[in-house]
């Protein structure tokens, strides 16, 4: 198995079995991975940055099992950043924070292809920096159906003074996410006012959107998430990888781009492949950077 | 009567310094209409419309160009303006006194009231008084708004205006529009002067009035008594000071949603 030692920082970092290939039925290896969050290390970073990281890893590759990991793991380089979290049944735990280039090599050369971050940053554990919607399509409902609500929920926050900025999962659904980056806000709050905008719109648009978790009711409709406006969910992290068969990633889309591709009648064109997202990250910059700075305050709450 | 304050400062001059403020003295004679749809008479906003994409342009995707040619800009930012804007005025400095005949009126351009702020009262009044013996004017730079203007300030009936000033390199030329200066016969001269001395009168403004405004105004007088009125649908209250509670924000949210589709 090829073993390769790279150095970034000064810091060294032996890579292991590159030429693996991760996505079999695609054809992208260990290396196209690394190449990838190589390239979009300057977008994701802040995106990571002191967020406990929860790692999705792939070891044999998508078509195989995966499984989760919390905690940061023990033979972690020396210069690999952590935190000490508390969980809700009170465990301590130690976490890993992606806070640089050297980290995310590190990361990806565990094959953890994903990187889930919780919307809390890990200095602040009760503090949401967002409220996030996760549009969850139930089948035959489809991406451009979570287009269609994910354009509602657009205009009913403009009124209430807010704005908010969407991606792609990566795989069938769309995320919202509504800045705040207040810290007097808390997750009991996200979570009353993003039910609270789920059922309205399960109520306005009955055919098209459900509130309720049961599966029974999301047959053909767009589930709002709210739930996971929750201290111990995670999201997807923007920038991130999916591992579905070809290599998608959740991906920040324009709104007037959403109100086009939601025109044309394809929920594939929502997809943004690695190759894409690479090129179009470094011509228009990063859309989701306003998530990280932009202070908005949820009304009457 | 309390009037819109439109600055506040001092007016001074060597030792002398008058607490004042700025008001206005005219307002247009036009007749102002508001545009509404004719479906529900709700009235209508201006928006920025990109032609090219034949699409709104939301604020946010809106840069201030200054035109150098055909389709070439030079791109300028607020902070970049902002630098190069004079500062607010916190005095109206007296530079020198003229005499105010010695202005041609081609220079005048818009005119305020200038009142005195509390305590300044006496010494206005004094300035008044000699300023309209004297008939002089005074010259000073002023910044309102986002300009710098020059400005004269005079006297009037038992007060003083402020008379915003062209400055000269805004006044077109006009070498060539006026015919060229020519010898006239004496007899000619004084048939015009003549008929001007017969017709010779006081300044009476208030002799005339703005005809077409008169009958537009007497038209909608009559129609406001006809009733023949139609009305807005009510009003959006703002968030903020609206519905106590999200619930009610987001079902008045929604009910704006819906009614956009």
């Amino acid at each position: 198995m090829s073993q390769k030692v790279i150095e970034i920082a000064g810091k060294r970092l032996p890579l292991s079995n590159l030429e693996k290939d991760l996505y079999p039925s695609y054809g992208f290896t260990k290396a196209h991975i690394l190449e990838y969050y190589r390239r979009v290390a300057e977008f994701i970073l802040p995106h990571l940055q002191d967020r406990a990281l929860t790692f999705k890893r792939y070891p044999e590759g998508v078509e195989r099992d995966f499984f989760f990991e919390k905690r940061c793991p023990s033979h972690r380089p020396a210069w690999a950043k952590t935190a000490e979290i508390t969980r809700d049944n009170g465990e301590r735990m130690t976490v890993c924070l992606v806070n640089d280039l050297e980290t995310l090599m590190w990361v990806e050369n565990l094959a953890s292809l994903e990187l889930h971050v919780p919307l809390a940053r890990a200095g602040s554990p009760a503090t949401p920096d967002s409220v996030v919607f996760d549009l969850d399509p139930g089948e035959p409902a489809n991406m451009l159906d979570c287009a269609r609500v994910a354009l509602i929920l657009r205009d009913l926050l403009i009124p209430l003074q807010l704005t908010s900025y969407v991606k792609t999962s990566g795989q069938k659904g769309l995320h919202v996410f509504v800045p705040l980056n207040r810290k007097e806000t808390t997750f009991e709050d996200t979570k009353e006012f993003s039910k609270a905008v789920a059922e309205i719109m399960q109520k306005n648009y009955p055919d098209l959107v459900t509130a309720k978790m049961a599966k029974e009711y999301r047959k053909a409709k767009v589930f709002i998430n709210w739930s996971q406006n929750d201290s111990s969910s995670t999201m997807i992290c923007v920038y991130s990888l999916r591992a579905r068969s070809k290599p998608y990633v959740s991906f920040p889309l324009a709104w007037r781009e959403l109100e086009n591709l939601a025109g044309q009648g394809d929920p594939e064109k929502l997809q943004v492949i690695h190759s894409e997202a690479v090129r179009r990250a470094e011509k228009q910059g990063d859309l989701f950077r306003e998530v990280l700075v932009k202070k908005q305050q949820l009304p009457h709450l | 009567m309390a009037r819109h304050v439109i600055w506040s400062g001092t007016v001074s001059f060597s030792l002398v310094a008058i607490p004042v403020q700025v008001v206005r003295a005219v307002e247009s004679g036009r007749v102002s209409f508001r545009m509404l749809h004719n479906k529900d008479y709700s009235p209508l906003t201006r928006r920025m419309f990109c032609p090219k994409e034949e699409l709104i342009v939301p604020p946010d995707e809106i840069v201030r160009g200054y035109e150098i040619g055909p389709d070439r800009y030079i791109l300028i930012t607020d902070e970049e303006l902002e630098s190069v804007s004079p500062e607010r005025s916190l005095t109206i400095e007296i530079i020198e006194f003229i005499d105010i005949e010695e202005v041609d009126l081609i220079y005048y351009d818009h005119p305020y009231y200038l009142v005195p702020a509390k305590g300044g009262e006496k010494a206005y009044r004094l300035l008044v008084e000699v300023m309209h013996r004297t008939n002089k004017a005074g010259l000073a730079k002023f910044v309102l708004g986002e300009r710098e203007y020059l400005v004269a300030v005079k006297s009037t009936e038992g007060g003083l205006v402020l008379i915003t000033l062209h400055y000269s390199d805004e006044i077109l030329p006009d070498e060539d529009i006026f015919p060229k200066e020519e010898e006239i016969a004496a007899e000619e001269q004084s048939r015009i002067k003549g008929s001007i001395n017969k017709m010779l009168a006081d300044f009476n403004p208030e002799q005339y009035a703005d005809a077409r405004r008169e009958k537009i105004m007497a038209f909608l007088k009559k129609k406001v008594k006809e009733k023949v009125m139609v009305q807005a649908p009510e009003e959006e209250k703002a968030v903020g000071e609206g519905p106590a509670d999200l619930i009610a924000a987001l079902e008045e949210s929604m009910r704006k949603v819906k009614e956009d589709r």
